[in-house]
């Protein structure tokens, strides 16, 4: 093989090696660009190199460089937080606590009420009202009624519950909702029981649509996490870690929590992807 | 299926089980601690009430207003912890005072603070005068507390503009245990151009306006008719009355304001009233407030962590904060504290200082609720 046939044969298999792996690259490309538009921004903000004929203006102090938010990041686990003298995997274990048992909370209620309001007009009146009242009301807007009415371990838990709750039960309530009614009638057709058309029909059908409410609530769970950990949160808290940084103007350490959230919530929704998954092989509809 | 399913719970179970008997090993036995909650002031008497917490320290009104509505009583005043300690003071925005007239306005409005904190002071002294009335009337009205509330009070509150050895003694002492809790570094403090927490202090509390103030004479005219002093302050902290004085228009009998008395037009800034300290900070580093009431911690901390081009030109009060416990719970003294759960306004507030000095002359640490 002569030397122009060998490097056809790299350039091929190399182009067919980023072909292959085109969409993870591109990840990376993206995120790459952020960091660099990021280190760009702030460099801009303080005059530093290629903006030397620019001054620094005050902005700049709220726009750390991406590599001293890195630093902090990392030390925000070896060295204790100069609030409350906590490490960062004790604000992680302790809002990951919250967010399970709201999950779990909201799981155990939204979805048998979502299949209720999805299949029963009576029950979608008396609770369409109430839903779409207390639907669009922001979570922090609970904060300080919760905290006195549910204290200091429940308030926090509540506060994300209703993050979670309202995507699931809307996203159940039109898979319960969306059933192709030939379906529903063929089963009973066939002799079907009311108990064998929802467990073998309806819930099915709703499968797809709880795990996408599964995924966005998880992800609104995580947004409601500063708010809900913004006062009396025991244990502290990754939201009390942002909120208490961002109160002395420690924006290396602030920025630190938001990436820590930001991760944790690609975590919990990639493990919330993996689970949706194996129920789609298990139930047979890959 | 079925057994895989049994035995991956098992092990879940298993490693939930070790993970929290060793926390429980690791943890020990009870330290000797106070533990403590980050609540806000206006909720805390609720929370006392309600039994949420065991006790808290907050600034007055808030300590009165537990103590007049019977949920809880003082085991401690925050003048028994450090005599005559700083609490909130007036800054003012350096773009500000480099502007046009910038520093004449600024000792205006000094001397205006000065008048109504004389004012408030003599008002104070004489609880059957008019004025006295007039000024439980305008801080009901600030506030929105009773009366009673507003009246207990003032009885703990020192309003005052003098700046002395005392005053930047304790805010080098605050300073000093920021840079112990990491809550600043010294890097901060060399970034800012300053070579020590004395250093710091005595450049960044500028006497020099409170000193120009006390020949400032009244104005016939106002001197910005068309660009007001933007004015920040706390959504009604009792202690900043002094603005609240200097704006009322009909004190003096002339139908001018303090501040109008000495030439001056002021303006709430945009967000104001703020709800922190912090705020007001985010205010002046947005050009958007020109002279602020706040607490000395944060225009302390943000002007060291953050670059907050600001000066603190004068005191506003001392003392006025105290330590409540519930009603019932038959503690009478710090060391009742042992175990218990108390909220603060937060780690970086004076009062979270206070009661972190009070508490280790106990030999008591304070701890973060577990």
């Amino acid at each position: 093989m002569d030397l122009n046939a060998r490097a056809r044969t790299l350039l091929t298999k190399l182009v067919s090696l980023v072909w292959t792996w085109r969409h993870l690259i591109i990840s990376i490309l993206s995120l790459a660009a952020f960091i660099e538009i990021w280190a760009l921004y702030s460099a801009w903000l303080r005059g530093d190199s290629p903006f030397e004929f620019r001054h620094w203006v005050q902005t700049a102090e709220y726009f750390p460089y991406p590599w001293t938010v890195f630093h902090a990041f990392i030390d925000s686990f070896t060295v204790p937080d100069p609030f409350s003298g906590l490490y960062m995997t004790d604000h992680i274990y302790a809002s990951l606590k919250r967010i399970s048992i709201a999950f779990f909370l909201s799981f155990v209620t939204a979805v048998p009420l979502g299949l209720l309001l999805g299949r029963s007009k009576t029950a979608e009146s008396i609770s369409n009202p109430l839903v779409e009242l207390f639907r669009p009301i922001p979570p922090l807007a609970w904060v300080p009624i919760f905290l006195v009415i549910f204290r200091f371990f429940w308030g926090p838990i509540l506060i994300v519950f209703l993050g979670i709750f309202f995507p699931l039960l809307l996203n159940v309530r039109l898979g319960a909702r969306s059933v192709d009614p030939m379906l529903v009638d063929a089963s009973r057709t066939l002799g079907a029981s009311r108990i064998q058309i929802f467990e073998k029909v309806i819930f099915p059908y709703s499968v797809p649509y709880m795990m996408t409410g599964i995924k966005v609530g998880l992800g609104i769970g995580w947004m409601c996490i500063v708010a809900a950990e913004m006062l009396g949160a025991v244990g502290g808290g990754v939201g009390r870690y942002i909120f208490a940084t961002n109160g002395v103007m420690r924006y290396d350490l602030m920025y630190a929590g938001m990436v820590t959230i930001g991760l944790l919530s690609v975590l919990t929704t990639g493990v919330a992807g993996l689970i949706e998954r194996r129920v789609y092989k298990w139930m047979g509809m890959e | 299926m079925e057994k895989k399913i049994l035995i991956t719970l098992v092990v879940t179970a298993v490693v939930i089980l070790a993970a929290v008997a060793a926390a429980i090993l690791l943890m020990g036995g009870k330290e000797s601690a106070v533990y403590y909650l980050t609540v806000p002031p206006k909720d805390m008497k609720a929370s006392l009430s309600t039994g949420a917490i065991d006790a808290y320290i907050a600034w007055e009104p808030y300590v009165s207003d537990s103590v007049v509505g019977g949920v809880g009583d003082v085991i401690m005043w925050s003048g028994d912890i450090m005599p005559n300690h700083p609490c909130c003071v007036v800054a003012v925005s350096n773009d500000f005072l480099a502007s046009a007239n910038g520093p004449e306005l600024t000792e205006r409005f000094i001397r205006a603070h000065m008048d109504a904190t004389t004012w408030m002071n003599e008002a104070l002294a004489d609880h059957n005068s008019a004025n006295y009335t007039l000024l439980v009337n305008m801080a009901v009205q600030f506030t929105q507390r009773d009366a009673a509330v507003v009246e207990a009070a003032f009885e703990h509150i020192i309003y005052r503009y003098d700046m002395g050895s005392e005053f930047r003694s304790a805010l080098e002492q605050f300073t000093d245990m920021y840079m112990n809790t990491s809550m600043t570094t010294s890097q901060k403090l060399t970034d800012r151009g300053y070579s020590s927490t004395t250093d710091f202090i005595n450049k960044y509390v500028d006497g020099s306006y409170l000193a120009a103030a006390a020949s400032v004479a009244p104005s016939a005219t106002i001197l910005n008719p068309s660009s007001p002093i933007r004015l920040g302050y706390l959504l009604g902290d009792l202690h900043q009355m002094a603005q609240v004085v200097a704006q009322n228009k009909t004190l003096l009998g002339t139908g001018k304001s303090m501040f109008e008395t000495y030439g001056l037009l002021i303006t709430d800034a945009t967000g104001a009233p703020f709800g922190v300290g912090g705020d007001v900070m985010n205010g002046f580093a947005a050009g958007a407030v020109d002279i602020g009431y706040l607490g000395a911690p944060p225009a302390l901390l943000n002007h060291l962590n953050a670059g907050v081009s600001t000066k603190i030109i004068s005191q506003v009060n001392s003392e006025g904060s105290g330590i409540v416990v519930k009603d019932g719970l038959g503690i009478t003294d710090l060391s009742g504290l042992l175990h218990k759960t108390v909220a603060t306004p937060g780690e970086s507030s004076i009062q979270f200082l206070l009661l972190k000095i009070a508490l280790q002359r106990e030999g008591l640490a304070l701890k973060i609720k577990t």
